[in-house]
C-alpha cells in the first residue's frame, strides 16, 4: 500500500467513524442531546462568560456550553460531537507511528463516545481533552531547532520524519512551566495529558512540572471556593458535582498509554503488511459497536422523547408514538394522557392505554430537574398557571450543576406574562434575548408585555388566562379532585380540565363526582 | 443583531475606558428640545438624599426609548463635568467621591439630556431632549461602609446556588462570605445557608446557619470560628432568627416550625408561616440554651435587642378564637396577626421581666414583624402587613416607624420610603441611626432590592436603590437581596476558613 493510499484509507476510516457518530447521535440518541440543551442557558454576556472562564477548565467548559446550545437541533449537535471525536482521533494519530496498531488511535475517541452516552456527561470534558491535544500539536509545531545527540533522550518521535526533536537552552522548560497554569486554567486537570505526552525520557527537571501541576490544585484550594477534589478531577466535566467522570479519565489515560505502546512497538507495528492497519480498525470498530450498544440507554432515550414531544406540544406525534408502543414509564404515561386530553380523547380511551393511577395524570413532583417538567406541562395546559410556575421553578432549581435552563426561562416568562407579572417576565425575556436560538421568541414576546388586548387575542395566553382559577386556595403537593373541580367550575369551557376531572374520577372510582360533572357539562 | 453589535461596541468602549482609567466626558448637545419633566432614569435618583460616602449613583435612560444619554453634574462650587456612554451614565469612583466631598451638607445639580431613538416616537429623525434638572442632596452623615445580604432566587421549596455576600457601599466591590456549594456533601439534598447576623454592626462576633447537608450554626466568637448545634430536646428546632446581645456573648433566637403554602390565585403567590415558634437565649461561651418564651398556643418570633441590651423586643401572635385551634392553619392563616412586645433583661442574672405590649398592630387589623430599635433607642422600626409574619411576600406590606419615648406615639410619615402596592420589609438602622435600609420588591414585585432612606429629626427622605456599577445590574439580576444587614467593617474570615469548621 503506497503512502497516498494509506493516507486515503486512514481518511476514509476517520470519515466512517465520524459518520457513525453522527448517525448515532442524530438517529439513535437525538433526545439525549435535547435533554442536554434544556439544562443550560448559554447567554452572550460578558458576566456570564467571565463566571465560567474564571475557573480552572473554564475555557473548555465555555466551549462545551457554547456547542451544547446547538443541541436544540439534534443533527447539528450530532455533527458537532462527530467533528470533536474525529478531531481527537486525528490528534491521537499524530502522536505516534501506529502502523498495524492504527485502530488503537480510535480507542480514546470511542471512550469519549461512551462517556457522552451518559446524559449528564458534559461536552466540556471532551473539549478539555481536545484542547490538551491541540496544545500538544501547537507546541510541536513551534519552530524548534533540531539538534543532534539528544534524540535518544526523547521518547516522543514525530511521525513525519522519524527524527526526534528537542530544544536546546531554556526555551522549552520555560514554556512548559508557563503552560502548567495556563493549560490548567484552559482545560482543567485533564491537561495532565499534555505534560505526559511532552515528557522526555531522562530529564529529571521534568518531574518538577508534575509536582507543580499537582501543587496547583492544592494552592488553588486555598483561594477558590471549590472543594479540593473538584480541583483534582475537574470542576465541570460532569453535571453531578460528586461524580468523578471515570470514562473521561480512562480516555485521557488511554491516549498516553496507547501512544507509549505504539512507540514501544514502533518497529513491529510498522514492519510489514499495511492491510493489518485496516484490520485493526475493523477490530476496534466491532469492539466499539459492542460497547456502545451495551451502554446505550434506550429506555432513557424513550422517556426523553416523550418529554421532548410534550415540550414542543407535538400531540399528534405523541399519539402515533403511544399507538405504536404503549409507554410503561411514568413520564410516558403522563405525556400520553396529556396528548389524549388535548385531543379530547382522555376519558373515553383512558383504559386502552397503560395507566399509573392518578399519578399517570399528575405525577408527584420530585426534587429533580427532569421529572417535574412534563408534569408542569400538564399544569400549564390545564390553566393551573401558578402551579405550573412553581413546578418549572423547582425543576430549574434542582439542576445539579447550578445552571439555568432556557426551557424553564421560557416557561417562567410565559407564566408570569399570563399572570400579568410583566416586569418579572421581562427579566426572563431579557436573558433569553441574549441567547442564540431563543432571542427571536423573546423579542416577539416582549412586545406582548402590558398589551392586554394582544394577550387576550393570543391563542395560547389568552385561552389560559380565561382558564384561571376564580377562587384562591393553597394548592397541595398532590393534585386533588377538588382542585380540578374548582378549575373546571372557574370556566366550564376548559375542556382539558373537564377531561382530567373525569379521568381522575375514573381512576379513583369516584362515580358520584363523575356523574355530577358529566351532567353539569351536558 | 444590530442591538448585539451595539451592545458589544458599548462593552468594548467601557472596557477600554476602564483600562485606560479615564472617563468619557461627552459634550452637552448643542441644541435640544425641552421635555419639561424629570428624566425617567433608572434607578430613580432624582432629588434623593445620599450619604457623603456612597458609591457613584450610576443611572441610565430606558434603552427602548433613548439611544444616548448625557448628564452634566454641577457641584456647589460651580465645577461641572459631563458623563454618558450610550444610555448609561457611569461616573468614576474618584471623580464622584471628590464631588461628594465638595457637596457635603449641600447638593449636586444634575442635568440630563436624552437622545430619542426616533422610530419609537414615530419620527424619522431622533432628537435630543433636555429634562428638568434635579438635585442630589449630600448628607453630612456617612452610611456604614459595608452591607451583607444573601443572594437567592425568590424560591418555593427547592433552591439552587445561594451565597451570603458583602458589599462595600462606598464602592462596588462585592465579595462572597459563604456559599452553599463549597461544603455541601449531598448535592441532591442541597444545602441552605441563611440568617447572617452581627453583634453591634461588627464582624468579629457573627453567625449564620447552614441547613440540610452538613448542617449547623457557624458562630464567630472574637474571630474564632466554630460550628454548633443549637437544637435541644426541649426546643422546637435549632435557632432560626437571631439577635446578638449588644454587649454580651448572648444570642436570642426564635425556634420555629416553618411551613409554606402556595396560592392558586392570590398574587402574593407564597405564604411562609410558623406552625409553632418560641424564643431561646444561647450563651456562646457555655454553649447552653435557655428558653425565654414558649407559650404553646402563641407564636413568638423575631427577637431584637434594645441598643443598651436592657430590653428584648419580639413579635407575638394574638390569641385566636378557640374554634380555630384544631383546624388546618392554612384555613385561618390570614387571621394570624402579630403585635410587638418587650421584656426587660438583667444581664447579671440572665433574667427576663414581665412582658409589655409595645405596639398593638392587631387592634388596627394589622400584623407587625421584624422590629428594630434605632441606635439612640428613640425609634422603633418594623414591617407591617395585614397578616402573618413573612411580609416580603405581601404586596401591602410597608415599613413603619414610631417614637418610643412619646406617651401617645403616632407613626412617623414614611411615605417617601415605602412603595405603593409592593412588599417593603426587613427594615434596619445604620449604626449612626441616620440611614434606614429595607428590602423592597417595588421594581418588579418579585425580586427584593436594597433601598436606603435618610432619617433626620424624625423625618425620612425619598428612598434610593443600592447603586451598582452597571445601572442595568438590578434589571438583569434574577436574585433577591435577602436579609440586608449593615456592617461597619467587612467579614475578614475567608470562605475557606469558614469551610474548615465543616471538616
Amino acid at each position: 500500500m503506497s503512502i497516498n493510499t494509506l493516507k486515503m484509507t486512514r481518511g476514509i476510516c476517520t470519515l466512517l467513524f465520524g459518520v457513525a457518530v453522527l448517525l448515532f447521535f442524530g438517529r439513535v440518541y437525538p433526545h439525549h442531546l435535547h435533554y442536554q440543551e434544556q439544562f443550560q442557558l448559554f447567554i452572550f454576556d460578558s458576566t456570564y462568560v467571565w463566571e465560567i472562564i474564571k475557573l480552572p477548565g473554564g475555557v473548555a467548559d465555555l466551549l462545551g456550553r457554547f456547542c451544547t446550545q446547538f443541541f436544540l437541533f439534534a443533527w447539528v449537535g450530532a455533527l458537532i460531537i462527530s467533528v470533536l471525536l474525529s478531531a481527537v482521533q486525528l490528534l491521537t494519530l499524530r502522536l505516534a507511528s501506529w502502523g498495524r496498531l492504527y485502530g488503537l488511535s480510535f480507542v480514546p475517541s470511542c471512550l469519549l463516545w461512551l462517556f457522552l452516552l451518559d446524559e449528564n456527561a458534559l461536552l466540556g470534558g471532551v473539549w478539555a481533552v481536545l484542547l490538551s491535544l491541540l496544545a500538544g500539536w501547537a507546541f510541536d509545531h513551534l519552530p524548534w531547532t533540531p539538534t543532534q545527540g539528544t534524540q535518544a533522550a526523547c521518547l516522543r518521535k514525530t511521525s513525519q520524519d522519524g527524527c526526534p526533536r528537542t530544544l536546546g537552552g531554556w526555551t522549552r522548560p520555560i514554556l512548559l512551566i508557563i503552560a502548567v497554569p495556563l493549560l490548567y486554567w484552559i482545560a482543567g486537570p485533564v491537561c495532565i495529558l499534555f505534560f505526559l505526552l511532552q515528557a522526555p525520557k531522562r530529564l529529571s527537571w521534568y518531574y518538577g512540572l508534575f509536582i507543580l501541576l499537582a501543587l496547583l490544585p492544592v494552592l488553588l484550594s486555598f483561594y477558590l471556593p471549590i472543594p479540593a477534589d473538584k480541583l483534582w478531577f475537574g470542576i465541570h466535566y460532569h453535571r453531578y458535582p460528586t461524580v468523578i467522570p471515570v470514562l473521561l479519565w480512562v480516555a485521557v489515560l488511554s491516549i498516553f498509554v496507547l501512544t507509549l505502546i505504539a512507540r514501544a512497538l514502533h518497529r513491529w507495528a510498522n514492519a510489514s503488511n499495511n492491510y493489518m492497519t485496516l484490520l485493526s480498525f475493523v477490530v476496534v470498530a466491532i469492539g466499539m459497536a459492542f460497547f456502545v450498544s451495551k451502554k446505550t440507554n434506550f429506555k432513557a432515550e424513550k422517556v426523553m422523547q416523550y418529554d421532548f414531544m410534550a415540550r414542543h406540544q407535538q400531540w399528534n406525534r405523541i399519539l402515533d408514538t403511544v399507538n405504536a408502543e404503549k409507554p410503561n414509564n411514568p413520564i410516558g404515561v403522563t405525556v400520553q394522557n396529556l396528548a389524549l386530553g388535548m385531543h379530547g380523547l382522555l376519558p373515553d380511551h383512558l383504559f386502552e392505554y397503560n395507566q399509573n393511577g392518578i399519578l399517570g395524570l399528575f405525577p408527584d413532583v420530585e426534587r429533580d430537574a427532569t421529572s417535574p417538567l412534563p408534569t408542569a406541562e400538564v399544569f400549564y395546559q390545564l390553566g393551573m398557571i401558578n402551579v405550573a410556575q412553581r413546578t418549572v421553578f423547582e425543576a430549574q432549581e434542582a439542576i445539579l450543576d447550578f445552571q439555568k435552563s432556557a426551557r424553564c426561562y421560557k416557561r417562567l416568562a410565559q407564566t408570569n406574562l399570563i399572570n400579568g407579572d410583566y416586569e418579572v417576565a421581562r427579566k426572563y425575556l431579557m436573558a433569553l434575548q441574549k441567547t442564540l436560538f431563543y432571542s427571536d421568541w423573546a423579542n416577539e414576546t416582549l412586545s406582548l408585555l402590558g398589551n392586554e388586548e394582544a394577550i387576550a387575542k393570543h391563542p395560547e395566553y389568552g385561552r389560559l388566562r380565561q382558564f384561571a382559577y376564580k377562587d384562591d386556595f393553597y394548592f397541595s403537593d398532590h393534585t386533588t379532585s377538588q382542585m380540578l373541580q374548582s378549575l373546571f367550575l372557574s370556566n366550564t369551557d376548559n375542556r382539558l380540565a373537564y377531561e382530567y376531572l373525569l379521568a381522575y374520577c375514573l381512576l379513583t372510582g369516584d362515580r358520584e363526582t363523575y356523574y355530577q360533572f358529566t351532567s353539569i357539562k351536558q | 443583531m444590530k442591538r448585539h453589535i451595539r451592545a458589544y461596541f458599548q462593552f468594548l468602549v467601557a472596557v477600554t475606558l476602564l483600562f485606560s482609567s479615564c472617563a468619557y466626558h461627552p459634550d452637552v448637545p448643542a441644541s435640544s428640545k425641552e421635555a419639561n419633566c424629570l428624566p425617567t432614569i433608572f434607578p430613580d435618583y432624582c432629588n434623593v438624599t445620599v450619604p457623603c460616602n456612597i458609591a457613584p449613583l450610576n443611572f441610565m435612560l430606558p434603552a427602548s426609548e433613548y439611544s444616548e444619554c448625557v448628564a452634566r453634574i454641577t457641584t456647589p462650587d460651580g465645577k461641572q463635568q459631563t458623563y454618558g456612554a450610550g444610555v448609561k451614565v457611569q461616573i468614576p469612583d474618584d471623580e464622584w467621591h471628590a464631588m461628594l466631598n465638595d457637596a457635603k451638607g449641600k447638593s449636586i445639580k444634575v442635568e440630563v439630556w436624552g437622545k430619542t431613538t426616533g422610530a419609537e416616537h414615530g419620527n424619522v429623525k431622533s432628537e435630543w431632549l433636555s429634562f428638568c434638572p434635579f438635585e442630589i442632596f449630600v448628607a453630612e452623615e456617612p452610611i456604614d461602609e459595608y452591607l451583607s445580604y444573601r443572594l437567592i432566587e425568590p424560591s418555593y421549596v427547592a433552591w439552587n446556588f445561594m451565597e451570603i455576600a458583602q458589599r462595600n457601599i462606598t464602592s462596588f466591590k462585592e465579595t462572597q462570605i459563604f456559599n452553599n456549594k463549597t461544603t455541601c456533601i449531598d448535592r441532591e439534598k442541597g444545602q441552605c445557608i441563611n440568617c447572617h447576623s452581627y453583634q453591634n454592626y461588627k464582624t468579629d462576633n457573627m453567625l449564620f446557619h447552614v441547613r440540610i447537608s452538613n448542617a449547623g450554626t457557624v458562630i464567630v466568637n472574637d474571630g474564632k470560628v466554630s460550628k454548633v448545634n443549637l437544637k435541644r430536646d426541649y426546643t422546637i428546632s435549632s435557632g432560626v432568627y437571631p439577635a446578638w446581645h449588644p454587649t454580651a456573648k448572648l444570642i436570642a433566637f426564635s425556634t420555629d416550625k416553618t411551613r409554606q403554602g402556595f396560592h392558586t390565585l392570590n398574587p402574593n403567590k407564597i405564604e411562609v408561616y410558623d406552625m409553632e415558634s418560641d424564643l431561646i437565649l444561647y450563651d456562646v461561651a457555655t454553649d447552653s440554651v435557655m428558653v425565654v418564651s414558649n407559650d404553646s398556643t402563641l407564636l413568638e418570633v423575631y427577637p431584637t435587642w434594645s441598643p443598651d441590651g436592657k430590653y428584648l423586643y419580639y413579635c407575638k401572635s394574638v390569641p385566636l378564637p378557640e374554634e380555630l385551634r384544631d383546624k388546618d392553619i392554612r384555613s385561618y392563616y390570614q387571621k394570624i396577626q402579630y403585635n410587638i412586645y418587650r421584656r426587660t433583661f438583667d444581664l447579671a442574672t440572665r433574667g427576663f421581666g414581665e412582658e409589655e405590649l409595645v405596639y398593638d398592630a392587631a387592634s388596627q387589623d394589622m400584623s407587625a414583624t421584624l422590629p428594630r430599635i434605632s441606635p439612640d433607642g428613640h425609634y422603633l422600626l418594623f414591617a407591617q402587613g395585614h397578616y402573618g409574619c413573612f411580609h416580603i411576600w405581601h404586596r401591602e406590606a410597608n415599613i413603619v416607624c414610631m417614637p418610643l419615648d412619646d406617651e401617645a406615639p403616632s407613626d412617623i410619615d414614611l411615605t417617601k420610603l415605602n412603595s405603593e402596592g409592593f412588599p417593603d420589609s426587613y427594615p434596619s438602622w445604620s449604626s449612626n441611626g441616620h440611614w434606614i435600609m429595607c428590602a423592597s420588591r417595588r421594581n418588579d414585585n418579585n425580586y427584593s432590592r436594597v433601598y436606603f432612606s435618610y432619617f433626620h429629626n424624625g423625618k425620612a427622605e425619598k428612598a434610593f436603590l443600592l447603586p451598582q456599577e452597571d445601572p442595568e445590574h438590578h434589571t438583569f439580576l434574577l436574585k433577591s437581596y435577602n436579609r440586608p444587614e449593615f456592617m461597619i467593617e467587612p467579614v475578614h474570615i475567608s470562605l475557606n476558613e469558614f469551610s474548615q469548621v465543616f471538616q
